[in-house]
């Protein structure tokens, strides 16, 4: 049949062809499902993304928040000025010789390419004489609005040249071992065309900071030309009162430095490890922290690009998000021509409890010129030659609010920038010693012990204890201070608590110390803040090298552990440990923040209120406060009057300065002012200050005690101190004679500046200018 | 008639469904009872018609100048049409190898450096394109038809393409058109000769397990071509790796093409962005190629899924009616050059519309009959006048055993 022929062999082609269309559909459904995804799931998505190019944007600059003082006193601000940048072109000349020839192909006209390579340079030659006079009357501009040299003007020039052939020199490189490994070949006749970087057609900042009229000249200057000349919106972050000249009265300073004249310091940088600074770029962390572009076309107007900049160090780096404002928007639609503004917000100021004038005091009596930080006679230094410079840290805190008044660290960020780096590694004027070095307390710690032996009934106050020069019958260490040879192995016999404390004996401490055991005393001391960051604003957290939040900015000091003295327990070295730690020596360290913290806890009868700089509420959880310690009333007592007695009574360690020839004068000298004062020697460990492996003669040097003079201080008559205060004079020697001056100088400026009641130099114009406006340049 | 038997007869029917050979049957007896010129292959015109006025009017969207040139290049895609319909099968048959042979001369001719510029001028340093004033013609589109209608010469006359060592010949001959464009470079035209020879070999009968064998070697193979490819080429892989991951590394550069289409196919959604808006969309998206080999990005922004759909729909008609033209003749050569057109019609449209949403890497690979140029369209209405030409002369005379399948053949018994 013939069908049946025919059929057959249809048959099985067919299939085939069945089969290859299958193929097909099946190939086809994942184009389909692709184009669904695409359109109808991400289809609006998309949309948004390919609109925004659409959007023509222009971003408006933003303020960065002011910082304020705590009488609303200008500490840092945005300042407008302009830079004025020339394209690198011109500064290159490049630029002349390009407009010279596109001028010549307009005049030429459609003849050019047929003109030969000579005919066309001498065309060239010939419009070239305009440009060239153009970018010279550019240059003498620059120098005449800029009030520079022409010699000044081609060292900048010069400097931008070279930096930015060694900078394409390096991306050249880096683009060509790329490509020779992307491509393969070898690398020593690899053509490799280099393309201008960008800073090879951006143009770079020549004068800096320029003002408003001169800025629009410029304008006005390259009308005709806009592509030779950028003249940039250049805002600057100014700290008006980082210079200050402070006039400071002589007149109650110790007899070798007294003068009825008055100083004028200089200080450089006040409040500058606090306030910080910024950084004119923007890095990585930056963006990945807030990036500009969100993606999908959508952008926060917080957000971090190029050219933004960005706090980088003290309180411009920890309150960045607040301070840092939202920049404004102009966007205009290509297509409809819709225009939309958003304007900037600026950001938030912030108030700091700081009082700017008594920190610029505060700085200048810490400034080596005022002469207290510098070794004295009074110091009886056996190992610095007279004059040679201390450095030095003092904080006051008011004690009812726990309000930074002043927190000072010399030397300043400001002077570290004129030191070389050999004096960097000695001098380490970037750290803030008042929040991030720490000290051992030595015995400012005893009217802390005190309160806890009285508190935890280790101690029966009214009672006594017997001071026999040593600790142990059979043992000469640990002793009292007093049992040496210099004093004639003395003692301080009977004790009470009080006398104890204006005494400053070690026998007493070390006897609170075994009868509470270490245990309780480590309790106390955490209630007191060792150990513990106490955050007053400036603490931050950094990346670690595995990820980890590390904090910085503030350090806690440290505290042995229980786990600590158990171990000592085990080894034998428990007993010897409490007995130094009840005197603040062994493995305790703390900052003079935390110790005027602790000292104004103590004025506050034990109420825990953690030091702050910043004035407003920013924190949006209560700090966890301490468990609140069993402190007795009488044992606060007992201690202030230990305190007040070391100044007022003749036996009291912080009551008088001794000279060579034996004569003395009163440590504290304010009248109207009742002052309750300790002071401490910290023990400074050797060491390698520059790590070359060995300790040489400047590091030799380094060895004294630091000096520390740590108290209260109130109007005459009143048992209620107003203000805490912590002094701490590195490698100055024994306690009170080095930082006790300096103590007492920092209630006289808080007596000018009304924080205390009667100045008894009320006389004396001390008031601090703020050289404001400028900055630095 | 009790209404059980009317279901029973109608579920026999559901059962049997429409059998290949019912198909083949009804489309004989169509033509036997109905006109003398219908054929299938009147559909592959429609199609071409409806996707060449469609690109017409994509191309339009944002440059009309070229559109117009497009139009005209219209005209003349109709007459080449008309001028490829018109020899018969035998001619075509006895004009198989001489073309080959001739655009395997140009294939050659384009890539000899000494040609002047004014006659192959080299775009992006390719070699592809011989100036013809009127448009630039390009040797590669004319081998495709040419190697289609050879290979349908090569299966006609032998049988040994069924033993693994019969096929050896047919590779060698696949490969040197191959070459010479993968030389070019066009990587993209040349990797349209396998799926159509792969097509061509199923549909003659080719043991399907051969073909199986070939293209898993070729799988297994591809990664150690891999290094041999151009730096740009490895790019475009790269960048469609990364793009399909959700790596955004190279959106600016290599991969920068790639994202543009997808976001702009993407941003037509359904039913697509209406004319202005679309053209604005895709030039300030700097979209590149737009009117050419990225012409199906400005579909899908212009008119959505649905112009996307519709696109797709019509070349689903062009192969339906090319592969039913192939099932209603009853020559070898005849049912063989229309599946060999269908394949490279299909692998373009699938290569380019698959780039374009992101399933596929980059390759300079035109839209058939919608893509903005002259070669391409004037190769795409040829293969319609083959389809056309060779749709009206379905042999008379009942070739009672077909070359294809003979006796012996191992998938029936």
């Amino acid at each position: 049949m013939a069908t049946v022929t025919q059929r057959t062999p249809a048959t099985e082609f067919h299939k085939r062809l069945i089969m290859l269309a299958g193929l097909a559909v099946v190939v086809m459904a994942v184009l389909f499902v692709q184009l669904a995804r695409l359109t109808v799931v991400q289809g609006a998505a998309h949309r948004h993304e390919a609109e925004t190019v659409l959007d023509r944007r222009t971003y408006l600059p933003t303020y960065r928040g002011r910082i304020l003082d705590r009488h609303g006193r200008v500490l840092a601000r945005d300042q407008a000025s302009y830079d004025i940048a020339v394209a690198y072109p011109v500064i290159t000349g490049e630029w002349a010789v390009e407009q010279a020839e596109r001028e010549a192909r307009r005049q030429v006209g459609g003849a050019w390419t047929e003109m030969t390579d000579a005919q066309q340079q001498d065309v060239i030659g010939r419009t070239l004489p305009e440009f060239r006079a153009k970018e010279q009357a550019l240059f003498d501009a620059i120098c005449d609005l800029g009030q520079i040299t022409p010699v000044e003007l081609d060292e900048r020039l010069n400097a931008i040249r070279r930096r930015v052939q060694r900078m394409a020199a390096e991306v050249w490189e880096n683009q060509r071992l790329a490509e020779i490994d992307r491509l393969g070949g070898d690398p020593k006749n690899f053509e490799f065309e280099p393309r201008p970087i960008a800073e090879q057609v951006e143009a770079h900042t020549v004068l800096t900071d320029v003002p408003d009229e001169t800025a629009f000249e410029f304008m006005l200057l390259v009308e005709d030309e806009p592509s030779m000349l950028e003249v940039r919106d250049a805002r600057r972050r100014v700290n008006p009162i980082a210079e200050q000249v402070v006039t400071l009265d002589r007149s109650t300073l110790p007899r070798p430095v007294r003068s009825d004249s008055t100083s004028l310091i200089h200080v450089h940088g006040v409040l500058d490890h606090v306030l910080g600074g910024m950084r004119g770029e923007v890095w990585k962390e930056d963006v990945d922290r807030r990036p500009f572009r969100l993606g999908g076309g959508e952008v926060d107007l917080g957000g971090y690009r190029r050219g933004d900049s960005v706090g980088s160090t003290g309180l411009e780096r920890v309150f960045e998000d607040h301070l840092r404002g939202l920049r404004g928007m102009i966007n205009e639609r290509r297509d409809t021509g819709e225009r939309t503004r958003t304007e900037p917000t600026p950001g938030k100021d912030l108030r700091l409890t700081i009082d700017a004038v008594l920190q610029g005091k505060v700085q200048a009596l810490l400034s080596n010129g005022f002469g207290l930080t510098r070794v004295q006679p009074w110091h009886h230094n056996q190992v610095l030659p007279l004059g040679t410079p201390l450095n030095a840290a003092a904080v006051v805190i008011e004690v009812e609010t726990g309000e930074v008044l002043a927190m000072a660290s010399m030397p300043t960020v400001a002077m570290g920038a004129q030191m070389t780096d050999t004096q960097r590694r000695y001098e380490r004027p970037f750290i803030d010693r008042t929040v991030e070095a720490v000290y051992p307390p030595g015995s400012i710690i005893k009217p802390l012990v005190l309160l806890a032996g009285a508190s935890e009934h280790e101690f029966n106050l009214g009672s006594t204890i017997a001071c026999n020069g040593k600790y142990f019958e059979d043992r000469t260490r640990p002793r009292c201070w007093i049992y040496r040879e210099v004093h004639g192995f003395q003692s301080h016999g009977p004790l009470t608590a009080e006398d104890a404390i204006a005494r400053s004996c070690n026998i007493f401490f070390y006897t609170l110390a075994d009868r509470m055991e270490m245990e309780t005393l480590l309790k106390w001391y955490d209630f007191y803040g060792i150990g513990r960051r106490i955050d007053v604003g400036v603490s931050y957290m950094v990346s670690g090298e595995d990820g980890a939040r590390i904090p910085a900015g503030q350090v806690a000091g440290h505290l042995p552990t229980f786990e600590d003295a158990q171990r000592w327990r085990m080894d034998g070295q428990y007993d010897y440990n409490t007995l130094i730690m009840g005197i603040g020596q062994g493995p305790l360290t703390w900052t003079p923040m935390h110790a005027a913290n602790a000292y104004a806890t103590l004025a506050r009868g034990g109420a825990v209120r953690d030091a702050t700089i910043i004035a407003d509420d920013l924190s949006d959880d209560e700090p966890a406060r301490q468990p609140p310690m069993p402190i007795t009333s009488r044992a606060v007592d007992a201690a202030l009057e230990g305190l007040r007695r070391s100044v007022t009574e003749s036996y009291g360690t912080s009551n008088h300065i001794r000279y060579d020839d034996l004569s003395t004068e009163p440590m504290m000298n304010a009248e109207g002012v009742t002052v309750w004062c300790k002071t401490g020697t910290a023990q400074a460990p050797l060491i390698d200050l520059n790590r070359d492996g060995e300790i040489d003669e400047s590091e030799q040097q380094r060895r004294l005690d630091h000096a520390w003079c740590v108290g209260l201080v109130g109007p005459a008559g009143s048992n209620r101190p107003l203000h805490a205060f912590a002094v701490i004079v590195e490698h100055g020697g024994s306690g009170g004679r080095v930082a006790g001056p300096v103590a007492n100088q920092i209630i006289h400026v808080l007596q000018e500046e009304g924080y205390l009641p009667g100045a008894n130099t009320a006389g004396t114009s001390t008031t601090a200018d703020a050289t404001g406006g400028g900055g630095a340049p | 008639m009790s209404q059980l038997s009317v279901l029973e007869r109608m579920l026999e029917k559901r059962r049997a469904g429409i059998t290949p050979a019912d198909l083949h049957e009804r489309v004989r007896s169509l033509h036997k009872h109905g006109l003398k010129v219908g054929t299938p292959a009147w559909l592959c015109l429609g199609a071409a018609l409806g996707l060449s006025l469609l690109g017409i009017a994509a191309i339009s969207t944002t440059e009309t100048a070229i559109a117009a040139k497009q139009l005209v290049l219209l005209g003349l895609g109709l007459f080449a049409a008309a001028v490829a319909a018109t020899p018969n099968m035998r001619w075509l048959q006895i004009m198989a190898y001489p073309l080959l042979i001739l655009s395997l001369l140009l294939l050659v001719f384009v890539l000899i450096p000494q040609v002047p510029e004014s006659i192959v001028r080299p775009r992006n340093n390719a070699r592809r394109w011989i100036n013809l004033v009127v448009f630039d013609f390009q040797p590669s589109e004319l081998a495709k038809i040419a190697y289609v209608m050879a290979l349908a010469c090569y299966f006609k006359k032998n049988r040994n393409y069924r033993t693994l060592r019969g096929l050896v010949p047919l590779l060698v001959v696949t490969f040197v058109p191959m070459g010479l464009i993968v030389v070019e470079p066009d990587l993209g035209t040349a990797m349209v000769f396998l799926p159509t020879m792969f097509a061509m070999l199923i549909a003659a009968g080719g043991k399907v397990r051969h073909v199986l064998l070939i293209v898993a070697l070729g799988l297994v193979l591809a990664p150690s071509m891999y290094p041999l490819l151009k730096p740009h080429q490895k790019d475009r892989i790269k960048a469609m790796i990364a793009q399909s991951t959700g790596d955004e590394r190279y959106v600016n550069d290599i991969g920068f093409q790639g994202d543009r289409a997808m976001m702009l196919v993407g941003s037509g959604g359904v039913f697509g962005n209406g004319r202005t808006h679309a053209a604005d969309l895709v030039s300030f998206n700097r979209l590149p190629e737009e009117h050419n080999d990225m012409i199906f990005a400005v579909i899908c922004c212009r008119w959505g899924a649905v112009g996307a759909l519709l696109t797709w729909a019509m070349f689903g008609l062009f192969a339906i009616g090319a592969l039913l033209t192939a099932a209603t003749s009853r020559d070898a050569f005849g049912r063989l050059v229309p599946v060999g057109l269908t394949a490279i019609v299909l692998t373009q449209m699938i290569v380019n519309t698959g780039m374009t949403i992101g399933v596929l890497p980059i390759t300079g690979m035109t839209l058939p009959f919608v893509s903005a140029g002259g070669s391409s369209l004037l190769a795409s209405w040829l293969m319609v006048g083959l389809l056309v030409g060779i749709g009206l002369r379905r042999t008379r005379a009942v070739t009672r055993e077909s070359r294809i399948f003979g006796a012996g053949d191992d998938a029936q018994q």
